[in-house]
Parts: C-alpha cells; sequence; structure tokens
C-alpha cells in the first residue's frame, strides 16, 4: 500500500523511493531509510543498499531529492522559517502528523492526506537530523542563486544587445565628445 | 584516460583526508549538488565506499563535463594545463572546457604558493576566472590590463611568464607583491594604493588615441576601491570623454579589509555598496530612471536605445555616461568570455563600457570563504588545513600597543574617537571599536574624507585620533594643510607602518611622512623609540589640545621595555627630548624606533674603545633645542639618524644649528636618513641595509669621521652585532 501510494499521482520526482518499513500505526513511525538519486545522472553506480544494507541502520541519511515540492520548500511544508530550531521542527511535525495521518483524516481525504503526510514525514527526516539539513540548506541557497543567475544572464544578454545597436551607429556629428571626434579623425585618415 | 587515473589518486587523497579532517569543511567546498551526492556517500562510514566512491568520481558528469577535485594538499598540484602557458599568447587556443580546469589549477597553484611564501590568498581566488577569461580574449601586452590595488594580480602574473618565480614573490630580489612595470611588460601600470586604476586606464586610452592605436584598455578595479573619491573623479571624466574603455567592477560586497572588526567582516560602508547590492536584485530590471520619465511626460520620443532605460541604480553609471553591463557571475568563465568577445568587437563608436561581476573572496579554497578574514593577507599556511604558521613573539606589535593604550586613555576621556579609512585591522582600531563601538569611524577608502572630517570633528571639542598608513597619509595630505593645520585644530594624527615596511614595498613605506608633516607651522610632529615611549605619546597626543600632532611608529613588534600599568601612558614634556646613554666625544641622536640601532651602534663603538652618547629626539618639532645644543657642545661628532627622507629631522636640526650658529665651531655634524631613492620590497632587515641605517652603517659613519681612523670600516662592517640589526 505505501508504495502505491508513493508512485500514484506523483507531483515530485521521488523517483525510486525505497521504503524499508512503513508502518501505519499511530504509534511514532519508523522514519524510512531510501536512497533518492537525481533522475538527470546517467549511469550511475550509486550503491543501492536496500533491506540487506546497512543504510537502514543509518536513517539520518536519508536526503530529499528534489528541494522544492511543487512550490513549497521543506520548510514551508513544515510551516516554519529557515531558521527553525530543532523544537520547532519537532512542534510542527508532530502537528501536521497528526492533522494529515490517513487513520484521522475523513475518508474522502485520505488520499491528499496521505501524500502530505510522506512529504510532511520526509521534510521531517531531512530537517531534524542536523547534516542533512546543512546539506539540504547549502542546496536550498544554490537552487536560489542559480534562478538568480539566469535572471542576471537574460539581464546582460539584452543590455549587451542594446548596446551592440547603439555602437553600430556611427558618431554622429551632433556628439562633440573628445572621444568622438577622434574617432571621427581616425576614421577619415 | 589520462584525466580519470588522475581523478582516482585525486579521491583517494580526499578519502583519506575525509577520515581525518572535518568533513563539514570539504562539504562545504563543493559548489555543484552532484559532488554533494559524493561527498555525502562518502560520509557514510558503514558501507565499503572507498571504491564506490572512487567509481562514481570516475563516471559522474556535472554537466557534460569532467570536473576533478581541487588539490590543496601541500604537495605541489598537477597542472597539466597550466604547465603549458608561459605567456597569454598560449591561452588562445584554449577550449572553454581547459579554460575552467586551467582556472582550477590556477587556483592549486596559488594556495600552494601562497602557503610556501606568505601574502594576499583570497583576493587572488576571487578573480581567477576573470584573470583567465581577460588573458583568453584579450592580447596582452598591446591590450593593457590594469589591476587596483594589484593584490589580486597572483593570477595574472602566473599567466604572464612568471609562474616560475612565484615562490620569491614578496621577498629580497623576487616578484613584486603588486603588479610592477619594471618587473613585466604584462604590468601596464604599477599599483599598491587603490582606486587609481580608472583614472590611469583613460589616460593610457586617450594616450592611446592620440598615437592613433586601437589597442584596448581594461581597468578592473573592487568595490571597496570604488568608495574612493578618486574612482568617481575618473568615471565622471570618462564619461565626459567618451573615449572607448573597458572597466569591470569585481564586487565582492566587501568594502573594507575583511580584518575591519574583531568579529569578522564589516558590512560594507558606504551608500553605494547599498546601491550596487540593488543591483543585483532583478527586481528593478527596466525601470526608466528619473531623466527619461521626465522625458516621457513631456512626450518626448525614447527609442528603445536610450541608454537610461535599464536596471535600477545602473543608471548611475548610465546617467555618467558609461555603459553597463551587469551582474554578471564572476566565476564563470562562460560568460565572462562571452561577454568579454563581445565587448571587445563592439564597433568603434562605444565609449567607456563597464561590467559588474560578482565574485566571492576566497572563492574555490573553503578555509578561506569561511574565515572570518577571508585570509586576505597570510603568512605561511598549511594549505591542507588553512592554519597559518604565525611566528610567536614575547611582544605585541606598535599597532597593538597603540591600541590598547588609546583604549586606555579613551576610558578616562569620553571625547576620544578615533577614525581610520577601511583599515581596521591593519590599524589595530578593531580593537578599539570592540570596546567603544560609538566612537570608531570606518570611512571607507577615503583618506581625504577621514581628514577633513576628523577636522569637523575636532572643531566641536572632540578629540578625534586619525589613524592612517603614513603612506595612505599622502592621499590626504592637502586636507591635513588646510583643513587642519591651517585652523590650527588639534587633529592627532598616528601614523602607522611609517620608515620601511618590508614585503610590501614602496607602495606602501612610510618614508615622507616626517617630511611632510614637519614643514607645517603648527603640527607637533613625534615618534617614540620603543613601545612605551609610543603609550607615553598616545597621552601626549591626547592632552595637546590647541594645535594639531602627529605620531608616527613602524610596522614590527616591540623590543620588551616595561609598559605602563593599564597600558596608560603620562604626557610628555612637549619639546624635550632625553639622553639614553652617556658619553663623551661622539654624539647620536636619533628620533624614532632607528634610536634601537643607535643604541646596537654605540655598543659596537665601546668594543673598539670610542664612548658614545645616545639621545633620543622625541620631537621633531618643536626641537629640543637645549638637548642639541649640549650635545653640539659637548661633544666632536654629532649623527643624526632617522628612517625617513631628506626634508625631515636631520633637515630640521641642520636649520637649527646653522641659525644658531652652531655648526661655526668644531663639530663636525653627518646626517644620515633614507637614501634618495625607492627601496625595493623585501625582509625589513634587508631594506634597512639596504639603506644603510644600520647599526653597523651608523657606527662606520662615526669612525669614518674620528680622526687616525681607529679602525678600517671594512673589519667594522663584518663585526657581529648581538641584536639584528
Amino acid at each position: 500500500m505505501s508504495h502505491g501510494i508513493g508512485s500514484a499521482g506523483r507531483k515530485s520526482c521521488f523517483h525510486n523511493c525505497i521504503t524499508s518499513t512503513f508502518s501505519t500505526t499511530n504509534s511514532m513511525l519508523q522514519p524510512c531509510s531510501y536512497v533518492a538519486f537525481n533522475s538527470h545522472l546517467p549511469k550511475l553506480s550509486f550503491p543501492l543498499k536496500t533491506q540487506s544494507g546497512s543504510f537502514q541502520n543509518r536513517p539520518r541519511a536519508s536526503v530529499v531529492n528534489s528541494l522544492y515540492i511543487g512550490t513549497e520548500s521543506l520548510y514551508d511544508l513544515l510551516g516554519i522559517s529557515d531558521s527553525g530550531t530543532l523544537t520547532e521542527i519537532k512542534q510542527s511535525y508532530k502537528q501536521l502528523v497528526r492533522k494529515y495521518h490517513p487513520d484521522v483524516s475523513p475518508p474522502e481525504r485520505i488520499e491528499e492526506h496521505t501524500k502530505r503526510f510522506i512529504q510532511v514525514q520526509e521534510a521531517y527526516e531531512t530537517l531534524s537530523d542536523p547534516i542533512s539539513r546543512a546539506l539540504y540548506d547549502k542546496q536550498l541557497a544554490l537552487s536560489s542563486r542559480k534562478e538568480e543567475l539566469e535572471e542576471w544572464r537574460k539581464q546582460w544578454q539584452s543590455q549587451l544587445t542594446r548596446l551592440k545597436r547603439r555602437s553600430m551607429r556611427q558618431d554622429s556629428r551632433a556628439n562633440m565628445s573628445w572621444g568622438a571626434r577622434m574617432r571621427r579623425r581616425s576614421n577619415q585618415n | 584516460m589520462a584525466t580519470s587515473l588522475l581523478q582516482t589518486s585525486f579521491l583517494f587523497s580526499l578519502h583519506s583526508q575525509l577520515a581525518h579532517s572535518s568533513s563539514n569543511l570539504l562539504c562545504l567546498t563543493s559548489n555543484s549538488d552532484h559532488k554533494f551526492n559524493r561527498v555525502r556517500a562518502a560520509f557514510d562510514n558503514h558501507s565499503t565506499s572507498e571504491t564506490t566512491v572512487k567509481a562514481t568520481a570516475q563516471r559522474t558528469k556535472i554537466n557534460g563535463q569532467f570536473k576533478k577535485l581541487p588539490n590543496f594538499s601541500g604537495e605541489k598540484p598537477s597542472t597539466p594545463i597550466l604547465d603549458n602557458i608561459y605567456s597569454p599568447v598560449h591561452m588562445k587556443n584554449l577550449s572553454l572546457e581547459e579554460l575552467e580546469s586551467l582556472a582550477a589549477e590556477l587556483r592549486e597553484e596559488i594556495v600552494y604558493t601562497v602557503s610556501k611564501t606568505g601574502g594576499h590568498l583570497s583576493s587572488s581566488l576571487g578573480v581567477t576566472e576573470l584573470t583567465v577569461a581577460l588573458h583568453h580574449v584579450f592580447n596582452c601586452p598591446d591590450d593593457k590590463i590594469i589591476w587596483d590595488v594589484g593584490h589580486q594580480a597572483y593570477p595574472h602574473k602566473i599567466l604572464t611568464g612568471r609562474r616560475s618565480k612565484m615562490h620569491t614573490i614578496r621577498q629580497t630580489c623576487g616578484l613584486a607583491g603588486f603588479p610592477k612595470r619594471d618587473e613585466s611588460i604584462h604590468d601596464a601600470f604599477g599599483a599598491g594604493h587603490s582606486s587609481t586604476s580608472i583614472s590611469a586606464g583613460l589616460g593610457m586610452a586617450v594616450g592611446r588615441d592620440m598615437l592613433g592605436k586601437n589597442n584596448h584598455v581594461i581597468s578592473v578595479i573592487g568595490d571597496g576601491a570604488m568608495t574612493a573619491g578618486m574612482a568617481y573623479e575618473a568615471l565622471n571624466n570618462a564619461g565626459f570623454l567618451n573615449t572607448n574603455l573597458i572597466i569591470i567592477l569585481n564586487d565582492n560586497g566587501q568594502v573594507s579589509l575583511p580584518t575591519a572588526t574583531v568579529d569578522g567582516p564589516a558590512p560594507p560602508v558606504g551608500a553605494l555598496s547599498k546601491a550596487l547590492t540593488r543591483l543585483q536584485s532583478s527586481s528593478d530590471f527596466v525601470q526608466p530612471c528619473q531623466a527619461t520619465k521626465s522625458k516621457l511626460k513631456n512626450g518626448a520620443q525614447i527609442n528603445g536605445d536610450s541608454r537610461a532605460i535599464s536596471g535600477g541604480s545602473a543608471c548611475l553609471f548610465e546617467e555618467l555616461g558609461i555603459n553597463y553591463i551587469g551582474p554578471v557571475d564572476g566565476h564563470n568563465v562562460e560568460d565572462l568570455v562571452f561577454i568579454l568577445k563581445q565587448v571587445k568587437d563592439l564597433p568603434q563608436a562605444t565609449g567607456p563600457t563597464l561590467i559588474h561581476i560578482i565574485t566571492e573572496k576566497g572563492k574555490g579554497y573553503a578555509p578561506a570563504e569561511i574565515a572570518a578574514d577571508k585570509m586576505h593577507g597570510v603568512v605561511k599556511f598549511d594549505p591542507r588545513s588553512g592554519k597559518q604558521m604565525k611566528v610567536k613573539s614575547k611582544t605585541l606589535s606598535y599597532t597593538q600597543y597603540f591600541a590598547e593604550s588609546l583604549i586606555a586613555e579613551a576610558r578616562e576621556d569620553d571625547k576620544i574617537v578615533a577614525i581610520h579609512a577601511a583599515m581596521g585591522g591593519g590599524t589595530g582600531l578593531n580593537l578599539f571599536q570592540k570596546q567603544f563601538h560609538e566612537r570608531c569611524f570606518d570611512v571607507g577608502i577615503a583618506e581625504q574624507h577621514a581628514v577633513t572630517f576628523a577636522a569637523g570633528l575636532a572643531a566641536e571639542g572632540l578629540k578625534p585620533f586619525c589613524t592612517i598608513y603614513s603612506s595612505f597619509m599622502q592621499r590626504g595630505y592637502d586636507q591635513v594643510v588646510h583643513d587642519v593645520d591651517l585652523q590650527k585644530l588639534p587633529v592627532r594624527f598616528a601614523m602607522d607602518r611609517a620608515g620601511l615596511v618590508g614585503a610590501d614595498g614602496p607602495t606602501h613605506s612610510g618614508a615622507f611622512d616626517t617630511t611632510f608633516m614637519a614643514c607645517l607651522p603648527n603640527m607637533v610632529v613625534m615618534a617614540p623609540s620603543d613601545e612605551t615611549e609610543l603609550m607615553h605619546m598616545v597621552a601626549t597626543a591626547a592632552a595637546i589640545d590647541d594645535r594639531p600632532s602627529c605620531f608616527r611608529y613602524p610596522r614590527g613588534n616591540g623590543i620588551g621595555s616595561v609598559i605602563p600599568p593599564n597600558n596608560k601612558g603620562v604626557a610628555l614634556e612637549i619639546g624635550k627630548g632625553r639622553i639614553l646613554r652617556e658619553g663623551s666625544h661622539v654624539a647620536i641622536l636619533g628620533f624614532g624606533t632607528i634610536v634601537q640601532n643607535c643604541l646596537a651602534a654605540a655598543d659596537l663603538l665601546k668594543v673598539l674603545g670610542i664612548s658614545a652618547t645616545v639621545a633620543d629626539a622625541r620631537f621633531c618639532k618643536p626641537l629640543d633645542g637645549e638637548l642639541i645644543r649640549e650635545l653640539t657642545e659637548e661633544h666632536e661628532i654629532l649623527i643624526t639618524v632617522e628612517e625617513g627622507s631628506i626634508g625631515g629631522f636631520s633637515s630640521h636640526v641642520s636649520h637649527f644649528l646653522a641659525l644658531n650658529g652652531l655648526l661655526d665651531g668644531k663639530v663636525k655634524w653627518r646626517p644620515m636618513m633614507l637614501p634618495d631613492r625607492y627601496i625595493e620590497h623585501g625582509s625589513q632587515k634587508d631594506q634597512i641595509e639596504q639603506a644603510g641605517l644600520s647599526s653597523k652603517h651608523i657606527a662606520a659613519t662615526v669612525c669614518s669621521l674620528l680622526s687616525g681612523g681607529h679602525m678600517d670600516n671594512l673589519q667594522l662592517m663584518s663585526l657581529e652585532t648581538n641584536n639584528a640589526l
């Protein structure tokens, strides 16, 4: 059931999410450990440790693949700020879990809530472990940086085009600056 | 094939390093999410990841390119591409991939070299990609590249055929730490002080136009240097003249040196930095600025080429008549090469163009990126950890003694304020700032403004201590004369780095301050001979409230004299020197810390049976007339010694002697000062030797005057001395 829900109607790209244990009881959920890998990389010989692997003993090592789920970052998902403390993370996690757990959600909302639940779950795992949180923060900064750089690129490309157009026109006689006069003179020679 | 083999060996060294060093550090080095996955895998201690990590690294690509990990292990880095470059010409045929690898290799080379010699590290790391792009696109030495300040020119020096000499940088007879015209034709203009590059570049561009040549002129200036007035003067003129000039504004968000405060870099000083930051947020894009708006209102036609329609404060440059392009990622070689090529190929009628690039100081070397002072200026360090091997000394530096004593004065007198020009660390005022946050002013790189600002403070009754390096004081000289001395305002000038300064060379040496300060009618000019005297002089300056005063002290550590309790000095009697050692026949009168050399010379002379009196003048203005008279009347030989140029202390003494008829008698007076030439960079000891001011030289001068000659000067010069000088 867990896999079914995991793979149906997804908007995010958790492609090969392998969960070892996924208990649907009300008790504290075992954090699932999985390996997510970037679908952009072609042939990866990345070690895939599943049930037999030792990754199971390192639930902390889980890292989300995509930085944003839909349009929200993991922080937005949990409803906290970028600099939220561990206590805040835990608090909001517990609140959201109580809200979205499939067992307590109304029947018409089960699917939607369960999806949300998984997302909150993963967000919590990433952000509660200081190492994976640091890595995630770094990635987040990098990606917003990438967007910024894209904006810059568009900007200077259009600036260059404008500059080229402007320079095509020869110095008109009206331009009496020293540089223009020198250029006219050298063009005449 | 070779590349993948290289990758293997690097990864092994990386992995072993991971086991020891803090993994956080390496984690932060990466700049791609691909590496992030690899590092994360390496984290996992349970899995047998050695082989898998290696395999992963070999297979993985970033955007289709193999990327090898930087080697900062302390061994000579393997630099296959760099090894083939002896001149910028060799860079023309490199592909984009090779250029990017070259930039990485350059970084390794810089870290490797500077770790062995000391010098300026992070500024060079910030402009590696820019240097590679510039040399690939332009043709040095025909095209002129002018580096502002010049401490970021290490990659430029490496790429222009000086790689093999980089291990001599900043040492005696080695490469200079800044661009130098004498050193190479690729260094178009000497630098050391900031904000001169646009002016020089404009001059070169106009010269080119007048001579009918058509090379390119590129000035590289930082956002810190942009805060100086001179940069505006140059921009203003460039816009007016409208000649073709390329200005590259290297913006790393840092105006004052990162040592500005004790806790790390200060936020950029000044309104300009805010404006530059706003340029980076593209929400301001396509906002017509005021002039355009008013034109539009009046129904004028604005075609799409109008200069003034561009991002928010890009208008500042556009309004000055300078084409603006940016912001650009200063670490992306592809973008840089593309833009530079486009700008280079622009038709003639362009005028000045400014390319605004955003870089990070110390980029690519994690210890520099995370250090509070960004490892701006370093001594030898261990490249693996970035830890510097600072020499332990028994005494603190004069700078620190100055700061401590100023703090002690400020505790008792709350009118004392301190001003510096973007040199919080260098002047020691970062310590003062920590104690008295509201009473310390960093004005940015603006010495002229600092002086007049201090004058304004003094006019209101405060007690400003204007702390500027002796060499940089030259910038604010008119303000000292006109705004301070003429009006007799009690501004206190603390001139650090007086005399010869060592590795930075003549661009930073304070050879002239006594000359240009002591000729001012109202100025009190003092110089301490050791750190105790320095503290007393700080107190003396604090007490002088009716006229301006100044004191100079060198780069270096104290001699170990006993400092007053709680670092609180006692004001000296103005115009009174002191006799340190009694003797007969010979008198040596020193001004400043050179007195220590005089004492050592007296020791040497004692060995030869000559007894010498050593006196510390303390004041150059007003001179201690009584002391000088006494020395002249009771001795046959008088030597005056100072670590300054002609026209300083010795000149004032000579005028005094002449006017008072003291030269008409039997005394033989000889002055000793810095020779009439610039002393090249090197260790301070070597420089003093070159200048002829060591204790041996002083003793030799005495001996040459003694009738009959007690000893051959050559023999004297080879005598061993107890202290270094």
